[in-house]
């Protein structure tokens, strides 16, 4: 009771709090969280617990809500059968070259509008930000392109290239990265033009080391991004060696791949979100930092 | 000497003027180059290709506004258009005003705050795929969907979800709902800390209760980024392809079928890309106009 006393914020304090109507309807408003938090967490906890049922257990009527045995062995058996390792390798690959794409692509692109501004970059800057907020228009001319490469005539489907191309040209975080950029004072970047330093060298030797904030809320929207990323690699990898864990995920369910059971259709679940989790549970507070980077306040 | 320095200044300013100008685009030029192949050329050649009839990739014939007819008057295109305005409807209803109310709420929250933040972006974080895999095991038909087993535990017999025509858009909205309002919520929540605290104390000094200060002080505050939120919802959950395809595969019986799926079908089912194409241009046109409205607010707001 003590912390009533002391809430000063939001839209009601501890003066409204004295009336039983405002404690009830406070009251109301944090079961009503605590529901809507169970609501989150269930489906997650709920993958989890059915991932190590067996197949007569995940249709026992009455269910059990916990399965007979934690049985880590299926887990690997099964990683075994799916060629897990394979597919999360190639995940691996995705997220790292997107990751590498967005940072230093769209990073030098939010450093020249932010820093060195050329003639002519506003207007590219007004361009590329329009983009962003353009409808898409259908994925056929973008599908034709990667398959058949303008000027070179390459057919890239079944390669990672078009995944980590589309990363690179990201006009939300180029204007993550010119927002942030802005605010570095432009005395080090003259001082170490003055002893000659080039451009890319400022940029990877002074901006950079500057920039870890923004670099990790990125990192994490790109890791994130791309580890979830289901169409284009569906469309560009589906099919080949290179398929990533979405995919994989789609062809079991979609009865292209093998054919699992529901139970280990579920370990295999449980296997995709493992990563995107622990890599939260390391780096929440970044995320909420990044939001408020972004200017997104409104 | 006064010559030399000026020579000397001269130089300089022509080195700099190369250092900014040369230097600054080719840095920045394979960014552009990457938005030149993969955002503006695309949507250059769906406007122009979509005239053509196409044989494989390739523009075979000209043949005017054909593969608009074409899609336009499938009989299957009203549908689908009323299908996508249904997502569209669901979505502003389940979708949008449920991550306010939550940060409002979550707003009010004294130690609580953290938890429930982390918890509710939680299934954003969920890869999309798996979302769409772990909501059809909840909607499956039979004893073993979750939804039937509560069914089940309260005594109920159990029902169709997904293959019921009429629940089947809703219920695609609530498991994109779950795994989107996280990230809606957060955003809403950097809006509301940036309330000036001084005039809910001068609202409620006033006597104004607490709906009459969302009224007179959070709305107004927040107006600009729930509008923009609004647009970009709709502009979003108007091009709803994923979902619909990977749940119910557009059906039953064509009930859950998008536009977005529709024009996912005709190039990469059907192989034909003009068709695709035309249809793309379509929604396209259909939702620039929206674009615009939002490109003026975000304007007015970061203004």
């Amino acid at each position: 009771m003590k912390q009533f006393r002391n809430k000063t914020e939001g839209l009601f304090n501890f003066q409204d709090l004295k009336s039983p109507g405002v404690r009830i309807a406070y009251a109301c408003m944090f079961i009503f969280l605590l529901l809507l938090s169970a609501i989150c967490l269930f489906p997650i906890i709920w993958v989890f617990l059915s991932a190590f049922k067996t197949p007569e257990e995940m249709y026992k009527i009455p269910p059990d809500i916990l399965p007979k045995a934690f049985d880590l062995d299926r887990v690997k058996t099964l990683m075994g059968r799916v060629n897990f390792v394979k597919y999360f390798t190639n995940t691996l690959i995705v997220i790292v070259g997107c990751w590498a794409f967005d940072i230093v692509f769209n990073g030098l692109a939010g450093y020249v509008l932010s820093r060195i501004k050329p003639k002519g970059s506003a207007l590219l800057e007004t361009v590329i930000f329009w983009s962003m907020l353009l409808p898409g228009i259908s994925m056929a001319p973008l599908y034709m392109t990667f398959i058949d490469m303008p000027i070179i005539h390459i057919n890239l489907r079944g390669s990672y290239l078009p995944l980590w191309l589309m990363a690179g040209c990201n006009a939300f975080n180029i204007l993550l990265f010119r927002n942030f950029f802005n605010g570095i004072p432009m005395d080090y970047i003259d001082a170490a033009r003055i002893d000659g330093c080039s451009n890319l060298n400022v940029f990877f030797k002074i901006i950079m080391p500057l920039s870890k904030p923004i670099l990790v809320v990125v990192s994490i929207f790109s890791i994130i991004g791309s580890w979830s990323n289901f169409m284009w690699p569906y469309l560009i990898l589906g099919s080949t060696p290179k398929e990533p864990i979405s995919v994989l995920l789609y062809q079991i369910t979609n009865g292209a791949g093998l054919k699992l059971m529901d139970n280990e259709v579920m370990m295999v679940t449980m296997l995709a979100i493992i990563p995107p989790l622990l890599i939260y549970a390391l780096l929440s507070r970044h995320i909420t930092g990044g939001l408020n980077m972004s200017g997104l306040k409104g | 000497m006064a010559k030399a320095s000026l020579k000397n200044k001269k130089n300089i300013n022509i080195k700099s003027f190369i250092k900014k100008n040369i230097s600054g685009w080719t840095l920045i030029l394979p960014t552009v180059l990457m938005f030149v192949l993969i955002v503006w050329r695309p949507i250059v050649i769906a406007f122009g290709y979509s005239f053509f009839k196409l044989k494989g990739f390739e523009p075979v014939e000209f043949v005017g506004t054909k593969n608009f007819v074409d899609v336009l008057t499938d009989t299957n295109f009203l549908k689908t258009l009323w299908n996508t305005v249904q997502y569209v409807f669901w979505s502003l209803i389940i979708g949008f005003p449920l991550p306010f109310i939550v940060a409002v709420m979550i707003n009010e929250m004294i130690k609580t705050k953290g938890f429930f933040k982390v918890v509710t972006y939680l299934p954003v974080i969920i890869p999309g795929i798996a979302n769409y895999l772990i909501w059809k095991f909840i909607y499956a038909d039979g004893a073993g969907g979750l939804l039937n087993m509560f069914r089940y535990f309260i005594g109920i017999a159990p029902m169709d979800w997904l293959s019921n025509t009429q629940l089947a858009i809703p219920l695609i909205i609530i498991a994109m709902t779950w795994q989107g309002f996280g990230a809606t919520v957060v955003i809403f929540l950097a809006s509301l800390q940036g309330v000036d605290q001084s005039l809910y104390e001068a609202a409620r000094l006033d006597g104004a209760g607490v709906f009459m200060r969302i009224k007179t002080v959070m709305l107004p505050h927040m107006y600009g980024i729930l509008a923009l939120s609004i647009i970009r919802q709709i502009i979003g959950v108007f091009q709803v392809t994923e979902q619909p395809l990977v749940m119910t595969g557009g059906g039953p019986n064509g009930a859950t079928l998008s536009i977005g799926l529709t024009n996912y079908l005709y190039a990469f089912k059907y192989g034909q890309f003009d068709k695709s194409m035309a249809l793309g241009v379509v929604t396209f046109l259909l939702l620039i106009g929206l674009t615009f409205v939002y490109f003026r607010m975000d304007k007015k707001i970061n203004d």
